[in-house]
């Protein structure tokens, strides 16, 4: 395959019209006061959407961001400012805000910028979004449209919606770094809705991520995400009402991965174990779980949507295990946590954009594989729940998680047996690293359309995992 | 009030005419001009600090029917003349759509001093003692012996103006504040924590909560989770709790809005005059109440707000519209319009007469819903499944705290298992009620 890479523009420039010496300048402004550290996060993002339903293309959409944001570190202490006005009174401004959180004699000299250039490209891409036809996204929409309006008679409703993005950024911080990255993005879904008598139930699907539009040829196309869609919805439409009580339940590869982001992603962010908020803040060394357990967080995947080149700290990301034979191995960290916990970095400082904090996070979380055929897994519970899909999942820092389950089946006999519909998974997520009996050989992951929230930002994620049993969980159904 | 921002309503009124006069036929101009104070303190320091100014503009242009929006956070005239003419040119890929366009210029107009959206005192307020303040309710709360860690505590400010402009005639602004507080605490050992929050968000300082009074709900919150126990699988009544009728509210919201409707993904389609739930659910939309947080003089699209019966005693009056939802629907605007989708203004739950303590008494065997936890709300079909933490009651009476458990059920049953609804109705939200009392739910546990 040929591949091109996207011109890294030196944004700053071309969009900020600012030089070198100009963020030299507000550098040292931003510690004036006597800070230890600061940082400047310069993003410009364009952003498009195409919505169609009820057979027409309803309307489209652009949005273009362009802002700067200050950083200034003191002890344990932030300071943060941010403007999209960008004449230099309002950068001062804005510079003197994040500085005003020092108060110290000494002051701290800014190191001479330089850039050290990247090595790595995780997602080089034939044809990036920002330089496509409008036309040609219109036509991606339609397809997946009229497959899944197409895939049964019983589809009443479909909705289709294609989101592109081109996201410039540079990180500059007074320890000298000037880096940049150019990440692109795509994101197709679909969700279709199908009616039997009064019974209507819905279906979702999608697929995107760091892809150029040759993604929609090659390995997901726009007719495939329509018919799931359609397939699912139909599925819940004969679907019973889920078990409520504890039972075995057995996760589905691929979309169960939002179990590992939720139960032990969240908590192994640096922010929580530095704040010892997290349940396993002093659990580092122990060993919580089966040892065929193994859990990594990957930033440098080819082309998914959680990875990046740097994050949005500047810093390399590296793909960081969590979880080795079931013994708690690594934290995912930024910088402000790094330093305070004194360990090494990650890479995985992100924020939502550059009115925002960066904060730890995760990028593409999953339980690697085990040695368990899938289907002998499924053979060993007589009585329990699959889970296949998800809406969601929530965690507090306490260790309590649930997760919501779209579609899923009861296992009867080792088999599979009737689709269910709607219902809760709940646990503690020690309990449940406890719990986890079999790990399964054939990792997945789930759709690249994942966001997760943290503190009000959002950022783009993946997970997965293999088929996995777990000997006993709530699950809350109605019957 | 403040003084108008003339800069931005040229601006504003000038892209309007530009849009014009570069082939659109409808052109609607909107900007956000705001102003932000957040400080984050945790074990007596600050963790954060962050003040910053910023503006936004958005637009919608139709042309021959076709639709396009574009939004933008550089306000430099070149930059958005450029998106403006390229959104003309981009609509015109899109199709026709007949219910598509801008509301025609009401005559109507609320009186913005009236709501009461503005504090003056707000920004009056120093960095030092909004600092001050965050300290305070963290170091009341920390002096408990049973609290053994906290997420921190934050004070905030906002200042918004709303400009809005179109070729139907329609110019008009107004600004509005916010302050909040809030403090999360952790209490128990490591491995058997539990965890809540409370905050208090208002338009006006003087009615903000006090430091003691946000650090005792959120302490009393906190500690009447420890030691929880598990509870076998059972259906039983169940008391929400106000800011769990305040979810349940939100989901309602969602199944009445009129683009749900339209769209077919709500269980209420074809509902309108029908009976939904018993004669103790009466539900309002209302945008004018004085100071509240959801009041607002007119919608995104310049419609004025209005007070909107969505259910009386059980019966569905109203879906909740903006103009298309409405033209889609052949109904009539609410003005709930927010971008290219809705919100609800003040949408509450009718108060009954019942204290909550009187509603906790009549129960004899139940839970009280004090929390829930993750996703598992399905608009198609009404289903409602969702972790849950609460308190068992017995004989009247709080027994002990429930954790790990789910409650599941369906919108559509609870309406009409409604039978007990109290008088503490308080809006720390947009969405309210009171205290409730649903029949039974599925509580699944062991």
């Amino acid at each position: 395959m040929k591949e091109k890479r996207i011109p890294q523009p030196l944004v700053f420039e071309d969009y900020f019209q600012l030089n070198k010496a100009d963020l030299q300048k507000i550098l040292s402004i931003s510690l004036s006061k006597g800070g230890d550290f600061s940082e400047l996060f310069l993003e410009y993002k364009i952003y498009n959407f195409i919505n169609m339903e009820e057979d027409i293309i309803k309307e489209t959409a652009e949005s273009i961001n362009l802002g700067l944001g200050i950083r200034v570190l003191s002890g344990e202490k932030t300071g943060y400012g941010y403007t999209n006005d960008l004449s230099f009174s309002k950068i001062k401004k804005a510079a003197l805000t994040a500085a005003a959180i020092a108060v110290s004699p000494s002051r701290k000299i800014a190191s001479d910028l330089a850039s050290p250039p990247l090595r790595h490209n995780f997602y080089p891409v034939l044809d990036p979004p920002h330089r496509e036809s409008l036309e040609e996204k219109i036509s991606l929409v339609k397809r997946a449209y009229l497959a899944a309006q197409k895939a049964d008679s019983r589809i009443e409703k479909v909705k289709v919606s294609l989101q592109d993005q081109i996201q410039y950024l540079t990180a500059v911080n007074s320890e000298g770094l000037m880096i940049s990255d150019t990440r692109p993005m795509y994101k197709l879904i679909c969700f279709a809705i199908a009616k039997k008598k009064d019974r209507r139930d819905s279906g979702f699907s999608g697929g995107g991520g760091r892809v150029g539009t040759e993604y929609f040829a090659q390995e997901l196309t726009p007719e495939e995400i329509g018919a799931k869609a359609a397939e699912e919805a139909l599925n819940l439409l004969e679907a019973v009402e889920a078990p409520a009580g504890e039972v075995p339940v057995i996760l589905a590869p691929g979309y169960s991965g939002v179990l590992i982001h939720e139960a032990v992603g969240h908590l192994l962010e640096a922010d929580f174990i530095r704040k010892k908020t997290s349940i396993f803040w002093d659990k580092m060394g122990k060993k919580l779980g089966n040892s065929q357990l193994n859990i990594y967080d990957d930033p440098t995947i080819p082309h998914f949507r959680g990875s990046y080149n740097i994050d949005d700290e500047g810093t390399i990301p590296q793909k960081t295990l969590l979880i080795e034979k079931g013994v708690i191995k690594g934290f995912l960290q930024d910088r402000l946590s790094a330093k305070l916990l004194k360990m090494p970095l990650t890479g995985h400082g992100r924020r939502q954009d550059y009115t925002h904090i960066p904060i730890p996070r995760m990028s593409n979380t999953y339980i690697d594989q085990g040695e368990y055929d899938p289907a002998e897994i499924i053979k060993s519970v007589k009585k329990g729940f699959y889970a296949e899909k998800y809406q969601g999942g929530q965690v507090e820092d306490s260790g309590k998680f649930t997760f919501s389950v779209s579609s899923g089946y009861l296992v009867e006999e080792g088999r599979l047996t009737a689709p269910v519909k709607q219902a809760t998974l709940i646990g503690s997520n020690i309990d449940i690293l406890e719990k986890i009996e079999m790990v399964g050989s054939d990792l997945k992951f789930g759709l690249q359309t994942g966001t997760c929230g943290k503190e009000g930002q959002e950022a783009p994620v993946t997970d997965g995992c293999p088929t996995i049993k777990i000997a006993k969980m709530t699950v809350g159904g109605r019957k | 009030m403040k003084k108008k921002s003339l800069l931005l309503t040229e601006l504003a009124a000038d892209l309007v005419a530009f849009g014009k006069k570069n082939g659109a036929d409808e052109t609607e101009i909107s900007i956000i001009d705001g102003y932000e104070f957040r400080v984050d303190v945790r074990f007596g320091e600050i963790e954060n600090l962050l003040e910053a100014g910023s503006r936004y503009l958005s637009f919608r242009v139709i042309k021959d029917k076709k639709t396009a929006f574009a939004s933008s956070s550089d306000l430099s005239l070149k930059t958005l003349q450029h998106l403006l003419k390229k959104s003309i040119k981009r609509a015109v890929l899109a199709n026709p759509d007949e219910c598509s366009g801008l509301p025609p210029l009401s005559s109507q107009k609320i009186n913005i001093p009236s709501l009461k959206l503005y504090d003056p005192e707000i920004l009056k307020l120093s960095s030092e003692k909004k600092i001050a303040w965050a300290k305070e309710t963290e170091k009341i709360a920390l002096q408990d012996k049973r609290i053994t860690n906290s997420h921190g505590s934050s004070f905030e400010t906002n200042e918004i103006k709303f400009i809005l402009a179109n070729s139907n005639g329609f110019l008009d602004e107004f600004d509005q504040t916010l302050c909040s507080f809030s403090l999360g605490l952790q209490a128990g050992e490591t491995d058997s924590r539990v965890e809540d929050f409370w905050f208090s968000t208002k338009r006006h300082f003087h009615e903000l909560e006090s430091a003691e009074e946000v650090a005792k709900k959120a302490i009393e919150r906190t500690v009447r989770q420890l030691r929880p126990r598990k509870i076998r699988t059972q259906k039983v009544p169940v008391i929400f709790e106000p800011m769990m009728t305040s979810w349940l509210m939100g989901f309602l919201f969602s199944c009445v809005s009129g683009i749900s409707i339209y769209q077919k993904s709500s269980f209420l389609i074809n509902k309108l005059g029908k009976r939904i739930g018993n004669e103790k659910v009466t539900v309002f939309d209302d945008g004018l109440l004085p100071g509240k947080l959801g009041s607002k003089p007119f919608d995104s699209e310049g419609v004025p707000c209005q007070k909107t019966s969505v259910i009386e005693r059980g019966i569905l009056k109203n879906y909740l519209c903006n103009t298309y939802a409405a033209r889609k629907l052949k109904l009539k605007s609410t003005g709930n319009a927010a971008g290219t989708s809705m919100s609800p203004h003040n949408f509450y739950l009718q108060p009954g007469n019942q204290t909550p303590k009187e509603i906790i008494s009549s129960l004899d065997k139940g839970l009280i819903l004090i929390r829930t936890l993750g996703h598992g709300l399905n608009p198609v079909t009404g289903d409602i499944s969702r972790g849950a933490f609460g308190l068992w009651v017995e004989k009247g009476e709080i027994a002990y705290p429930v954790s790990e458990i789910t409650i599941s059920g369906n919108l559509g049953d609870i309406l009409n298992r409604i039978d007990l609804v109290g008088n503490d109705l308080d809006f720390y939200t947009p969405l309210a009620g009171p205290t409730i009392k649903i029949q039974d739910l599925t509580v699944a546990g062991l």
